[in-house]
């Protein structure tokens, strides 16, 4: 079943000094359950179709899809209902909320889409015990290492069981042991049946996903099959 | 986690930021506060006082405002005939003057002069002992100063001189018994003043049988009213004027508007500093935040949603601060109308600054104007920011 598909889209920033072409021209489908990595040199476009992938941003031509919506004739609310419960983000910068908790930040999701507090608890306490910081759940994100904030992170995009996770450079700011942690924890998200978008420089990072699409210039110059 | 609570902990995340914010709203919140007691204050406390002595007309003679026009002849037979109108509960003829009265400890006190005819409703509010019994009885009613100044109580013979005319009269001091202890509408603060007879000041005047008095005051009945006791009373006396009490105070209120005009004015300032010391705390705050903010957007929070968060935070600074604001300003103003107070020749029942409900909810509706106003350009800053090219800029820079 499909998930996300997008057909022919580009996305073109006018500038003053001309306009430039992020993405050119793009068709990718994305299904239940795939592993996608996307290479290449920075600036090709990987971040930005990882956001048109997310619906935080739309293509200035062509057509994207999520769960056979066309997403352009989508309101704020109806996009902003489709990333909080049929999508989650993990950033390279974390970006937790440091004045809560690991478990507040994990739950903000679960109350936008307002669970009950019994069971907003009990999924919270899930979630940690996933990414193995039950013991780190009244620490602030000050109080964490970068690893653990990612942990956080990724229980967050989590909470409320999204279809496709989208994760861009996860471990960029991250050692290369701890990147390995982060990505062996993303291996287990997506075998447990999400389907997972990364965005990496890390070639054994990118060797972990199904496919690897490697851009350049804003178009998906190769792709890769593994398993 | 609510907007609100949300809010709270974004606050309390910059600690030394949201106390400034607070107590700069506090503090502008204290003086727009007393500004709105003082606009209506003194307007409010002269009607208070005028109520506060039971008479609800006022009549004198000739144009202008009663007591500012001619001396009544005749004052204890017009009091009477006013008086027997059924629209006239009680007319009581006053007038005003100047005396002395002999210090125990040598010496002469200055007083005021309360002179008018025995009634059911006295002049004054009597505090001990009993008010004057008759026109002529040689009996006086002193002030709780003098009183307390002077060690006198009822029953005690006093050695009262009166200024008739301008300079020293050159009439003989007049005994007069104290009877009771008295407080009188309008009295400057630790003023000393008598209350009298007619009689008993014209006799102090040397006795040339004038019955003169400065106004009537007039308790209307209450089956007719102060309008119908008002239009009866204008019938009865050509050539008179009657005031209601709120006729007095709406001249007050007249004269009173440049006062008013200020107090607006500088109103409009301190709600203009309040709103611009909220909206640099909230643009900076947002600001700083822009990069989680547009991870919260890609996780799903709604623009609505950003946005309450926002002015949620506004509500909590200005909310605090404005209640802060009340007990702070009623503090101020306490001591700000002890200040205006010393002025020679206030009244001591009169005040400047003057506690009314209705400063209260303009107080707090100006404020909640002030919040929502002051969140608007913040606002408008979250709900129009580009999550993927914020999300980006975030990364890169
Ligand atoms: N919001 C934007 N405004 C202008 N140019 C942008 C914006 N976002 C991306 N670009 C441009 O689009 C190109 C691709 O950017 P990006 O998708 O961030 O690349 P990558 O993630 O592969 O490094 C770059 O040339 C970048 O400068
Ligand atoms: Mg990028």
């Amino acid at each position: 079943m499909t998930v996300v598909e997008a057909r022919g889209v580009s996305r073109v920033f006018p500038m003053p000094a001309g306009p430039v072409v992020a993405v050119r021209d793009v068709s990718l489908r994305v299904d239940a359950g795939d592993y996608v990595a996307l290479c290449g040199p920075s600036g090709c476009g990987k971040s930005t179709l990882l956001h048109l992938l997310g619906c935080v941003d739309g293509p200035t031509s062509g057509t994207l899809f999520f769960e056979e919506h066309d997403v352009a004739t989508l309101g704020d609310r109806e996009r902003s209902g489709i990333r909080l419960r049929r999508i989650g983000f993990v950033f390279q910068r974390f970006f937790l909320l440091p004045m809560l908790s690991a478990a507040e930040n994990v739950a903000l999701p679960l109350a936008e889409a307002g669970v009950p507090k019994p069971e907003r608890d009990a999924r919270t306490s899930e979630l940690l015990r996933y990414v193995g910081l039950s013991a780190r759940a009244d620490h602030r994100p000050s109080q964490l290492s970068g690893g653990e904030m990612q942990r956080v992170a990724i229980a967050r995009a989590l909470a409320n069981r999204p279809r496709l996770l989208l994760a861009d450079e996860p471990t960029g700011e991250l050692d290369q042991a701890t990147g390995e942690q982060i990505a062996e924890l993303l291996g287990r998200v997506n075998a447990d049946g999400t389907a997972l978008v990364i965005v990496t420089h890390d070639p054994a990072f990118a060797r972990r996903a199904g496919r690897v699409l490697t851009m350049r210039d804003g178009t998906i110059a190769a792709e890769e099959r593994h398993r | 986690m609510s907007a609100f609570a949300f809010a709270w902990r974004s606050l309390r995340r910059q600690p030394a930021r949201a106390l400034l914010g607070v107590l700069g709203v506090a503090s502008v919140g204290a003086l727009l506060f007393d500004m709105l007691l003082l606009s209506n204050g003194l307007v409010l406390s002269m009607e208070q006082v005028l109520a506060g002595t039971g008479f609800d007309l006022r009549v004198g003679r000739g144009p202008g405002m009663p007591g500012s026009g001619w001396i009544i002849p005749d004052a204890t037979n017009r009091a009477g005939a006013l008086t027997a109108l059924p629209e006239v509960e009680e007319a009581v003829p006053i007038r005003f003057g100047d005396g002395a009265v002999a210090s125990g400890a040598g010496g002469d006190l200055a007083v005021r002069v309360v002179a008018t005819t025995p009634s059911r409703h006295p002049a004054w509010m009597l505090h001990a002992g009993r008010s004057i019994a008759s026109n002529g009885a040689a009996e006086i009613v002193i002030n709780p100063n003098l009183a307390r100044g002077e060690g006198w109580e009822p029953g005690d013979e006093v050695s009262f001189r009166a200024y008739c005319t301008s300079g020293n009269s050159v009439t003989p001091p007049v005994s007069l018994r104290v009877v009771g202890i008295a407080e009188f509408p309008f009295e400057d603060e630790g003023g000393l003043t008598v209350g009298t007879s007619l009689r008993d000041l014209d006799v102090a005047c040397g006795g040339n049988g004038e019955d003169i008095a400065d106004q009537f005051l007039v308790v209307s009945a209450a089956a007719a009213g102060t309008a119908a006791a008002r239009s009866a009373i204008e019938e009865a006396q050509p050539g008179f004027t009657v005031a209601a009490n709120e006729e007095i105070v709406g001249q007050l209120q007249g004269g009173l508007s440049y006062f008013r005009q200020i107090s607006l004015v500088l109103i409009t300032v301190t709600i203009g500093f309040a709103f611009l010391l909220v909206t640099v705390l909230l643009t900076v705050s947002v600001n700083q935040r822009t990069g989680e903010i547009a991870a919260l957007r890609a996780l799903g929070f709604s623009r609505r949603r950003v946005v309450a968060d926002v002015l949620s935070e506004s509500v909590l600074l200005v909310g605090t601060g404005c209640l802060l604001a009340l007990p702070l300003g009623l503090g101020l103003a306490r001591v700000l109308d002890r200040i205006l107070k010393s002025i020679p020749g206030i009244p001591e029942p009169i005040h400047f600054f003057v506690y009314q409900p209705r400063a209260v909810a303009i107080h707090f509706a100006l404020f909640a104007l002030t919040a929502v106003v002051a969140a608007a350009w913040p606002m408008l800053m979250v709900a129009r920011l580009p999550i993927a090219a914020t999300l980006r800029r975030e990364v890169v820079s």
